[in-house]
């Protein structure tokens, strides 16, 4: 049997104690709890499933959770792509520091997060008080948790583009611009579009990012029925409410969301990458 | 104005021609505005958390964190974060070498499956474990037979963590090790070292940057989990609160000095971490950078 | 220690790597495994090496007639040297070639001492003594090989085996190494094989060249021989350039073109169709007819840089015959590109024909240089 192994793998060990192991690990952490959540949303019947789906509550909240994501996602691809661009061509006092610091939304926890902003944007915060003199809302109001969502997503942008734009060959910029074309016509015509599955693809993240953010949003959003519920905190609503089957079915709508998404990534490296490694 | 005065051009090989870089107005105009997105993002939020914590001094900064229901809570996130992070350091290293050093059949969907927990929301990960061993799930009857409590218990914030800080270690170590190849350990192997010893002394060596940085991270993000475990975790004082839980509860319950003080210790861990991080990444950037070129060369001849 | 191998088979997935292959290397000698790439030569040394295995059903791997086919490389003590080194990047020069002595059992484990006079004195041999805190990054490619040489030979391997050892070197650097190993291997003398595609290095290198094209070995034979006497018209074509015509065979001379030439008798294939291939260097050039059947042609293209001048020649047909001629007769006949000369083979090689007749034409392949034809001349 050994044998038969080896000669079909080569000859490394450890092919069958590393990968039954790692298998059997995720099968226990990863697969298993999700089978937990696949047999009880599939316990309820249909028309409860959906009737607890589409509850008027749970239809803002997804609207405030789609919006809001889409909304920060969107910041982050304009403002991740300046940050790129001026952290990758730039070259200016404190550049290595906000270039560590870009990733402070990974490190620091949500929690964190989540109250440094919320007395920051509060009617008497550092920004809330001249916000709300302008009759702008931020904290307890949809903004504060797209204001939120922007922080976390902050990252993800920046980090996609940036070692595309890095490894970009200085060549073909050369080439157009010894072509005739202005530097504008360079950046739009020549560099914009090879960051585009780059940009999309961190826009993605993002996005997914947001729409599963809990921890730096409950604290901002003020939790409102009906006005500044996100979804995952309906999920914590009804565990309270020790309804784990509505928190099970909104769940199984969030991962279907989050699935979606993450195939809708790679159908964008996919396309997008054999064309890119072509290139060399 | 010194910092903008101070901007040089692009990279040094590309400078020069007016065609190859962006006029002085647009260079400046774009670094002011990354600096005003970064500082009232970044900076300022930071920067808050640290102005509120020492606000009203350093006794009463003290005083937050020795209090009891404090100290266990940081207990708690260490003990969480010292069994979480070998636990998936050592799947990570296992998956790793599985899937980098070895094809099969269904590799890329194990490394999708790896890579679920990141698809997953914070909450809906605590939310598997509660239907998994919560009073009317699977497990949960049984479990309460034998007396073993995992909800709203220790066991459930370790499981909840361990959920979300899964992929780390293998998601930073399968591209390494397969842009390093198989090649040394062939070596090693030919020379006459054993399975374990070319592990320990040929691809450790070479991975242990990338390892690194995959600890650091899940170690972060174990320390800093909120929303799976705020799910699992029941919220009892002084025994299963985690540091990001018991910030929580002091915020809700407005003692707002004592939450920054606690915030702030995770605020300066998570600067310890970006330190951190950006020594340990330059180090293992390089590492991945020098098995690409060398794959590259090979694939030349 | 000879080494055997017997009806070896190999496939990966639908691909055959290896068919039924038989080889005996003798006890010390330096044996060349040649092919193009895909010719199967790194899957029959990486066999040999106990890093692949071949298929169930092959024979056995016989190092000094005793099988190791079932043991895996650790086992069979075997010096191998990588195509691209992988020496272990994170160990000094010293530590590396320290490597096969210090992963031994602590009962078959040399004293430190010891383990430090043997790796001091590899690298004395592989001249690099100077290097032993380098790491592998701060080498040159040159560099990199003799380490990874030295460290093969560190564990007194039973049997050398290099793949493409000179492969990824520049062509200067590949020169000197390649005499340097041939001077090396006629020191120590261990049984070595290696691999490669480059038949000038294999020529020059090997007492024995082993010559294989799609996962069979073609020939097997002393360079000379598989140079002057190619048993296939794959080994006459890879080994050097040729000039390929078709042709018909009749009563003892081959026709082709407007030649006619005489076949010594027992050369030639049984009769009808042939291929006939004519080496560059094989060719008499003439200004007039010298009454020898000749064919016309005129020079389209003339380089008179290198050992020999090279010229491309265009037949009335539309042809085209790479020749090459010594400078001085290049000058004596007063060549330039238009002129008009008479050519007749000075040696032709004979292939009986298996596909259809398609006329005459030639095909490019690289030049054997200067340096292999004055080694072949000398040779044994």
């Amino acid at each position: 049997m050994r044998n038969t192994w080896t000669r079909r793998r080569g000859v490394l060990p450890g092919f069958g104690l590393t990968l039954g192991y790692a298998s059997c690990y995720l099968a226990l952490v990863v697969l298993v709890p999700l089978a937990a959540l696949a047999a009880k949303a599939t316990s309820m019947t249909w028309e409860r499933f959906w009737t607890t789906v589409t509850e008027p509550r749970v239809v803002a909240s997804y609207r405030l959770s789609l919006g809001a994501s889409l909304a920060a996602a969107l910041i982050n691809a304009v403002f991740g792509l300046i940050t790129a661009w001026v952290l990758v061509r730039y070259r200016f006092p404190g550049r290595r520091l906000i270039d560590a610091l870009v990733d402070l939304p990974f490190a620091l926890p949500t929690a964190v997060a989540g109250i440094a902003l919320t007395s920051l944007y509060a009617g008497n915060g550092w920004f809330g008080r001249y916000l709300e003199a302008c009759g702008v809302k931020v904290a307890f109001a949809p903004l504060g948790v797209m204001v939120a969502l922007t922080f976390i997503g902050l990252p993800f942008v920046v980090r996609t583009v940036q070692p595309i734009l890095e490894d970009l060959d200085p060549e073909i910029e050369q080439a157009a611009a010894s072509l005739g074309a202005t530097r504008r016509q360079a950046v739009v015509r020549v560099i914009l579009p090879e960051l585009w599955p780059a940009l999309l693809t961190g826009f993605a993240l993002a996005f997914a990012r947001a729409l599963g953010e809990y921890g730096s949003v409950v604290f901002i959003s003020g939790n409102m029925p009906m006005r500044t519920e996100i979804t995952p905190l309906l999920i914590v609503v009804k565990l309270e409410q020790y309804d784990t089957a509505g928190a099970a079915a909104i769940a199984v709508v969030m991962l279907a969301a989050s699935f979606a998404l993450l195939l809708a990534i790679n159908v964008v490296q996919w396309r997008c990458l054999p064309a890119a490694r072509g290139r060399v | 104005m010194s910092a903008i005065g101070a901007i040089s051009g692009v990279q040094p090989g590309v400078a020069g021609s007016a065609a190859l870089t962006e006029p002085r107005w647009v260079r400046a105009s774009a670094i002011a505005v990354m600096l005003l997105f970064i500082g009232c993002f970044l900076v300022v939020p930071l920067a808050a958390v640290f102005v509120q914590a020492l606000e009203r001094g350093l006794g009463a900064y003290a005083a937050a964190l020795v209090e009891p229901d404090a100290l266990a809570a940081i207990r708690l996130t260490l003990l969480t974060a010292a069994i979480t992070v070998p636990l998936n350091l050592v799947f990570g290293v296992a998956a790793a070498w599985g899937i980098a050093k070895f094809d099969f059949p269904g590799k890329s969907v194990l490394i999708t499956l790896i890579d679920l927990p990141f698809a997953v929301s914070p909450v809906i990960s605590g939310l598997l474990y509660v239907l998994l061993f919560g009073l009317h799930g699977w497990l949960g009857p049984w479990a309460a037979e034998h007396g073993i409590r995992i909800i709203f218990a220790v066991p459930g914030i370790v499981l909840a963590t361990l959920f979300v800080t899964f992929p780390f270690v293998a998601r930073e170590l399968i591209p390494l090790m397969e842009a390093q190849g198989t090649d040394e350990e062939q070596a090693a192997l030919a020379l006459g070292a054993g399975g374990w010893q070319t592990f320990f002394r040929v691809t450790l060596p070479n991975i242990k940057w990338g390892l690194l940085y995959g600890v650091i991270l899940c170690d972060a993000r174990a320390m800093g989990e909120f929303g799976a475990v705020s799910v699992v975790s029941g919220h009892i004082r002084g025994q299963t609160n985690t540091m990001p839980l018991h910030v929580e509860i002091l915020y809700n319950e407005y003692n707002f000095g004592a939450a920054f003080a606690v915030a702030s210790l995770l605020a300066m861990l998570a600067l310890v971490t970006l330190g951190l991080k950006a020594v340990v990444e330059v180090r293992s950037r390089r590492q991945l950078a020098e098995a690409l070129r060398q794959r590259g060369r090979e694939g030349e001849a | 220690m000879s080494i055997e191998v017997r009806h070896i088979s190999k496939t990966f997935g639908s691909f055959t790597a290896l068919h039924d292959v038989s080889l005996v290397v003798p006890t010390g000698s330096l044996v060349a495994l040649l092919g193009p790439s895909g010719s199967g030569k790194t899957t029959l040394l990486r066999i040999i090496a106990g890093l692949d295995f071949a298929d169930a059903g092959s024979g056995p791997v016989l190092f000094h007639n005793e099988d190791v086919g079932d043991r895996p490389a650790a086992q069979r003590r075997v010096g191998f040297v990588f195509q691209h080194y992988a020496l272990f990047r994170h160990l000094t020069v010293f530590e590396n070639v320290a490597f096969g002595l210090r992963v031994r059992p602590r009962r078959l484990r040399p004293p430190r001492r010891e383990i430090r006079r043997r790796v001091r004195e590899l690298l004395g041999l592989v001249q690099l003594d100077w290097l032993a805190d380098r790491y592998p990054s701060q080498l040159s490619g040159g560099q990199r090989q003799r380490v990874a040489l030295a460290r093969a030979l560190a564990v007194e391997p039973n049997v050398l085996l290099l793949d493409e050892p000179f492969g990824a070197l520049d062509a200067k650097v590949r020169l000197e190494l390649r005499q340097w190993l041939r001077r090396l291997h006629d020191e120590i003398h261990v049984t070595s094989v290696f691999v490669t595609h480059d038949q000038e290095e294999a020529l020059e290198l090997a007492d024995r060249v082993v010559v294989m094209n799609g996962g069979r070995i073609e020939q097997v034979g002393a360079p000379d021989e598989v140079f002057h006497e190619p048993a296939s018209e794959f080994v006459m074509g890879f080994l050097g350039q040729v000039n390929v015509f078709h042709g018909r065979l009749e009563a003892g001379r081959v026709r082709f073109g407007e030649l006619a030439v005489e076949v010594p008798p027992g050369e030639a294939p049984p009769g009808g169709d042939v291929r006939i291939f004519v080496r560059p260097h094989d060719w008499r050039v003439d200004r007039r007819a010298n009454g020898e059947p000749t064919l016309q042609a005129v020079v389209c293209r003339l380089n008179a840089a290198g050992p020999h001048a090279r010229l491309r020649l265009t037949t009335p047909a539309g042809e085209s015959i790479d020749v090459e001629v010594p400078h001085e007769r290049c000058r004596e006949l007063a060549l330039h590109v238009g002129a008009h000369v008479f050519l007749s083979p000075k040696q032709i090689k004979l292939f009986a024909n298996g596909g259809a007749a398609c006329g005459a034409r030639s095909t490019i392949r690289e030049f054997v240089t200067q340096e292999d034809r004055s080694l072949l001349a000398t040779g044994p």
